[in-house]
C-alpha cells in the first residue's frame, strides 16, 4: 500500500477553519491510487473509517432519504396546518392526536432514542410561533417543550454518564423559547375554557350555553362531553407532570410533599385518558381499522399531522439516519406510570442521614430498575451543593456512619486534606450507585482501588495529625477514637462496594453456570469480612455508649452478659452460609459428576478467576485471597462431606432466629425470607443429590434464580 | 461490532469436511465478504470499514467456502489498547444453512491462533445480549462476559464485552499458584504456538 500524506492547507490551519479548494489534489489522487488502496494517514482509525459515508448510499447518505428540504417547505406543503382542520370536529380529533403521538415520542426519547429523532419531529414545535392563534395546541406544545428542556438540564446537572448522554444531545433545536416560563398560566386558561365548555355541554337546556356566551368545543353536541374530558385529562397530565418536575428540583427536598401530590394527580389523569381511548377509538375522523391497533401512537389509532422524522437528519449527523420504532401510545402510558411511581419512590424518602440506610434504599430502588429520568431526580436530590440533601455535611455524614459520638462532628480535623477527598469519595460514590447497573459496575470496579488508597493516606494523616496510633488506644480520647472508627468505616464500605459489584454481575448476566462456584466463593470471603468490619463498628459504638457511667467491673460482667449478634451481622452471616454452601455444592458436583466446567481451548479457570476478580485482586480485597486460595477449598469438595456440615441447615437456622428482629422492616424482612427459601431448597436438593447421585448418572442438575436475584436453587431432574 | 453465528440444528446437503478455509487472499475476496456483512448483520458498513481490518491485518480474516461459494467469513484486528496488545474480532458471519455445523468456531479459531501467536495479550469483542449462539461459541472458547454495555446498539439492546485471556508468564500473577502445580495451566496442543510477549 502506498504512503500518501496530505499536506493541505485545512490540515495546517485546522483552528481557523478555512475552506479551500481540493478538486486538484482529489484529482491527482484519484489518478496515482489503484482499487482498493486507501490513503494513509496517522488520524484515519477505526472511528474515522466507520464514520466515512458513502454518497447516494440510502443506507448512510443522510440527506438522501427526506421529504422536505427545510422546515419551511414542509410548512408551505401543507404538512402542518393551522387550523388542523376547517371542521371544528376534526380539528379537536386532530389535536388529540397530536398530544398523544407526542406522548408516544417523549417515551421513545426517555428510552434511548434522540430528541430530534423523537419529540422534535412535531413541526408544530420547531415553530410554536405558528400555532399562536390555536391556544390548546399552542400551551401544549410550550409546556411540552418547557419539560423537555426542564429534564435535560436536570441531567446535564447530574453529568449524565456516556451511555446515555444521547438524552441530553440537543443538536440546536429552538429548546428554549420567550414566554415558556409562561406556558402553565397558558395552559391554565385553556383548562379553564375547556371547563366551561364541558359545564356547558352537561348542562340540560341549551339556554344556559346562550346565557353563558360559551361557544362549544366543537361542532358535534353529542360528542361534546367526551371530546372536553378527553382533551382536559391530556391538559392536566401535562400540567402536573411539569409540576413534579418543578417541585423535585427543590432544594434540600423542600419539593417532594408537594411534588407527591401531583404525582398522585398525574396518575389518575393517566387512568383518564385510558378510560376515553374507546370514545375516541370510536369516533375517529380515519375509519376504523384494527389492524396493528397495539402498536399505534395515538389512542384514536389515526395518524396524527404535523410529524416528520427525516426534518432533522441532517441535525444529527455524522450518525447515519436509522429508523427508529416508536414506542405506541399504550407503552408510553404505561412507562409513565412507571415512571410516576419511581418518581413516588424517591418523594417517600426521610431523607435520612445514616447512610447505611440510604444505601440500602438506593439499591433497593434500582431493583425496579428506574430509567434515566427517575435516576437523575434521585441523585439531585441526594446531592446539592456538596452536601447530603444539600443540608448534611458529608463530615457529619462520615461521623454517623462510623458510629462516633456527635462531638466529632464539629472536630478540626474535617479541614484535613485527605478527610476532605475522602467526603468526595463518599458523594462520588454516591452518585455512581445512582446510575445504570451496566456503568454502575465497571465505575465500582474501579474506584475499589481509590477506597484502599484513601485508607492509606488516611492512617497516614492521622498518625502526623495525632501522632502514633498504638500508644493511644484508649478509646476515650477522641481523636484516636475519630482515626480507629473512620478507618473500620471505610473498610466495611469498600468490602460492601466489592460485594455490590461482585452481586450486579449476576444482575448485569455477566456469570455462566460454570463460572457460578468461583462467584460463590468470591462473594463469601468478601461477605465474611464485610460481616467483621460491621460486627467491630457495632461492637465499639455499643462499648463506648455502655461505658458512661459505668464502671470497669459492671462494663465486664454487662459484656459477658448482654452480649447478642446485631441482627445485621446475623443477616450476612446467614448469606455467608448459603453462599458457602453454593460453592460447596457446585465444586462437588464438579469432581464428583464432571459438570459445570469448561476447560476452554485457549486459556483455563485461572484466567477466567484472573479476569472476573481481577479488579479486587488489585485492590487486595480481601488480604491474602487468591485463586490457590479458591482451588484449595474447591478441590477438596466431596457430596458426603459437604452434606454432613450442612451450611444451609446453618443458614434457615439462623435465618428462622432473626425473623422477630426486622419485623419493622419490609425490605430486610423479604430478603430473610428469600434466603430461607433458596436455604430449604438447595438442602433438599443436596440430600438428593447425595442419596441419588452415585447410583443414578442421568441425575441432571441446574441452576435456577427464581427465588433469589443473587443466590441460585439447584434444581435436580432426570434426563 | 457483530456476529451472526447462532447454533441452530440445520439438515445438512454437506459434510464438514467440503468445507474450505481460506485466509484472505486480496481484493477479489472483498466483494464475498462485504455480501456475507451485508446480508446478515444489521450496522452499515462503509467500504472504507471493510478495507480498514482485511488491508491492514490481512492475516487475520479468514473465509469458508463450500463448493466454491463463500458462506462464512471472520473479519478482525489487533493493536495497542491502554498499553495492552488485543485482538478484537470485528466481523463474523455464517450463512444461516450452514450454522451449527462449528463453521464459525474454526473460523474465529484460526484467527484467534494468529493473535495469540503475534503476541496478543487478549482478545475482544461485542455481542448483542440476545445473541444466544454467539455468546454460547465465545463462551466454549474461553470468553467472559467482561461489562454490559447499556444501549449499545443503534437498536436500543444492551451488548455484552467479551474478553478472552491469554495465559501470562507465572509473574503476572500474585499467587504462586503454578508451583503447586495446575494440571489445565497451558494445554499442551498450543504450546508449539505459544508465544508470550516478551
Amino acid at each position: 500500500m502506498e504512503e500518501t500524506t496530505l499536506n493541505s492547507p485545512i490540515t495546517s490551519c485546522a483552528n481557523q477553519a478555512v475552506y479551500t479548494d481540493v478538486s486538484s489534489l482529489l484529482q491527482s489522487a484519484c489518478e496515482d491510487l489503484r482499487e482498493g488502496e486507501l490513503i494513509h494517514a496517522e488520524n484515519f482509525n477505526l472511528f474515522a473509517a466507520m464514520s466515512a459515508l458513502e454518497i447516494m448510499d440510502p443506507k448512510m447518505d443522510s440527506g438522501i432519504i427526506r421529504t422536505y428540504f427545510s422546515v419551511d417547505e414542509a410548512i408551505e406543503n401543507g404538512a402542518a396546518p393551522v387550523p388542523l382542520s376547517l371542521d371544528r370536529t376534526t380539528d379537536v380529533q386532530r389535536t388529540i392526536d397530536i398530544m398523544d403521538h407526542l406522548v408516544a415520542c417523549e417515551a421513545t426519547w426517555h428510552n434511548g432514542h434522540s430528541l430530534v429523532q423523537t419529540v422534535f419531529s412535531c413541526i408544530y414545535l420547531l415553530r410554536t410561533e405558528r400555532t399562536s392563534s390555536h391556544p390548546i395546541l399552542h400551551s401544549y406544545c410550550r409546556v411540552m417543550r418547557a419539560t423537555c428542556h426542564e429534564l435535560i438540564s436536570a441531567a446535564t446537572e447530574t453529568q449524565t454518564n456516556e451511555e446515555e448522554d444521547i438524552f441530553t444531545m440537543t443538536h440546536g433545536l429552538p429548546l428554549k423559547g420567550d414566554g415558556d416560563d409562561k406556558c402553565l398560566s397558558m395552559l391554565h386558561a385553556v383548562d379553564e375554557t375547556v371547563s366551561r365548555q364541558l359545564r356547558a355541554a352537561r348542562s340540560p337546556s341549551s339556554k344556559k350555553r346562550i346565557l353563558e356566551d360559551i361557544e362549544p368545543l366543537q361542532s358535534n353536541i353529542d360528542l361534546e362531553e367526551g371530546f372536553c374530558k378527553a382533551l382536559l385529562c391530556r391538559l392536566r397530565f401535562r400540567k402536573h407532570f411539569y409540576h413534579v418536575l418543578t417541585c423535585m428540583r427543590r432544594p434540600q427536598g423542600k419539593g417532594l410533599e408537594s411534588a407527591g401530590k401531583h404525582i398522585v394527580t398525574c396518575l389518575s389523569e393517566l387512568d383518564l385518558m385510558l378510560k376515553w381511548e374507546e370514545f375516541l377509538k370510536l369516533n375517529n375522523f380515519c375509519g376504523t381499522d384494527d389492524n396493528g391497533r397495539e402498536c399505534k401512537t395515538t389512542a384514536s389509532g389515526c395518524q396524527p399531522v404535523g410529524f416528520d422524522s427525516t426534518l432533522n437528519s441532517r441535525l444529527s449527523a455524522p450518525t447515519p439516519p436509522r429508523a427508529i420504532k416508536l414506542l405506541s401510545w399504550k407503552q408510553a402510558i404505561e412507562y409513565f406510570r412507571k415512571l410516576l411511581r419511581d418518581l413516588e419512590v424517591i418523594c417517600s424518602l426521610t431523607l435520612d442521614p445514616i447512610l447505611d440506610n440510604l444505601l440500602h434504599f438506593i439499591v433497593d430502588f434500582q431493583k425496579s430498575r428506574p430509567d434515566l429520568v427517575a435516576r437523575t431526580y434521585l441523585q439531585l436530590l441526594l446531592i446539592q451543593d456538596g452536601k447530603l440533601y444539600g443540608r448534611n455535611c458529608i463530615f457529619d455524614v462520615v461521623c454517623m456512619a462510623s458510629q462516633l459520638p456527635d462531638s466529632a462532628k464539629r472536630h478540626s480535623i474535617q479541614n484535613n486534606e485527605v478527610v476532605v477527598q475522602l467526603g468526595q469519595l463518599l458523594l462520588s460514590l454516591l452518585k455512581i450507585i445512582c446510575a445504570n447497573t451496566a456503568w454502575q459496575r465497571r465505575k465500582l470496579g474501579k474506584i475499589l482501588q481509590d477506597w484502599r488508597i484513601i485508607h492509606v493516606q488516611l492512617e497516614l494523616a492521622f498518625r502526623k495529625e495525632f501522632g502514633d496510633l498504638s500508644s493511644t488506644l484508649d478509646d476515650e480520647n477522641l481523636c484516636s477514637k475519630i482515626c480507629i472508627h473512620i478507618l473500620n468505616w471505610i473498610e466495611e464500605l469498600t468490602y460492601w462496594i466489592g460485594s455490590r459489584f461482585l452481586m450486579l454481575g449476576f444482575d448485569l448476566e455477566l456469570y455462566s453456570s460454570s463460572e457460578y462456584c468461583m462467584v460463590y466463593w468470591y462473594i463469601y470471603v468478601i461477605l465474611i469480612k464485610l460481616a467483621e468490619k460491621t460486627h467491630l463498628k457495632m461492637i465499639s459504638s455499643s462499648e463506648s455508649n455502655r461505658r458512661k457511667g459505668k464502671k470497669k467491673k459492671e462494663l465486664l460482667r454487662d459484656t459477658l452478659k448482654d452480649y447478642r449478634v446485631p441482627p445485621s451481622v446475623s443477616l450476612l452471616q446467614c448469606q455467608i452460609y448459603v453462599a458457602e454452601g453454593l460453592t460447596l455444592m457446585l465444586a462437588a458436583l464438579r469432581n464428583e459428576k464432571q459438570t459445570f466446567q469448561d476447560p476452554g481451548l485457549f486459556n483455563s479457570e485461572h484466567e477466567i478467576f484472573m479476569q472476573h476478580f481481577g479488579l479486587l485482586q488489585k485492590a487486595c480485597l480481601p488480604d491474602h485471597v487468591f485463586y490457590s486460595s479458591f482451588k484449595e477449598i474447591t478441590s477438596q469438595a466431596s457430596l458426603p462431606t459437604i452434606a454432613m456440615y450442612n451450611c444451609f441447615k446453618d443458614a434457615q437456622r439462623i435465618a428462622k432466629e432473626l425473623r422477630s428482629s426486622f419485623s419493622t422492616d419490609p425490605v430486610r424482612m423479604e430478603e430473610l425470607r428469600r434466603i430461607e427459601q433458596v436455604a430449604e431448597r438447595n438442602d433438599v436438593a443436596l440430600n438428593v443429590i447425595c442419596r441419588l447421585g452415585k447410583l443414578d448418572p442421568s441425575l441432571n442438575v441446574y441452576f435456577e434464580f427464581n427465588h433469589h436475584p443473587y443466590f441460585a436453587i439447584a434444581v435436580v431432574k432426570r434426563s | 461490532m457483530e456476529s451472526k453465528v447462532e447454533e441452530e440444528a440445520s439438515k445438512s446437503m454437506f459434510e464438514c469436511c467440503d468445507i474450505e478455509y481460506i485466509s484472505y487472499g486480496g481484493e477479489h475476496h472483498l466483494p464475498l465478504i462485504m455480501d456475507l456483512v451485508d446480508k446478515e448483520l444489521s450496522e452499515p458498513y462503509s467500504i472504507f470499514t471493510y478495507r480498514y481490518f482485511v488491508y491492514l491485518w490481512p492475516q487475520l480474516s479468514f473465509l469458508a467456502f463450500h463448493q466454491g461459494k463463500c458462506i462464512g467469513t471472520v473479519v478482525c484486528k489487533m493493536g495497542d489498547h491502554r498499553g495492552t496488545f488485543r485482538g478484537y474480532i470485528a466481523m463474523l458471519v455464517v450463512l444461516k444453512p450452514y450454522r451449527g455445523k462449528g463453521i464459525a468456531t474454526e473460523l474465529v479459531t484460526r484467527s484467534i491462533k494468529v493473535m495469540m501467536e503475534s503476541g496478543c495479550e487478549e482478545v475482544t469483542l461485542e455481542a448483542e445480549v440476545t445473541n444466544k449462539g454467539a455468546l454460547a461459541l465465545y463462551g466454549r472458547l474461553g470468553f467472559i462476559r467482561a461489562k454490559r454495555l447499556f444501549h449499545y446498539y443503534l437498536n436500543g439492546v444492551d451488548a455484552f464485552r467479551l474478553k478472552l485471556l491469554f495465559p501470562r508468564p507465572e509473574s503476572y500473577f500474585p499467587d504462586s499458584l503454578m508451583t503447586e502445580g495446575e494440571p489445565n495451566y497451558g494445554h499442551e496442543h498450543l504450546e508449539d504456538d505459544y508465544h508470550p510477549l516478551s
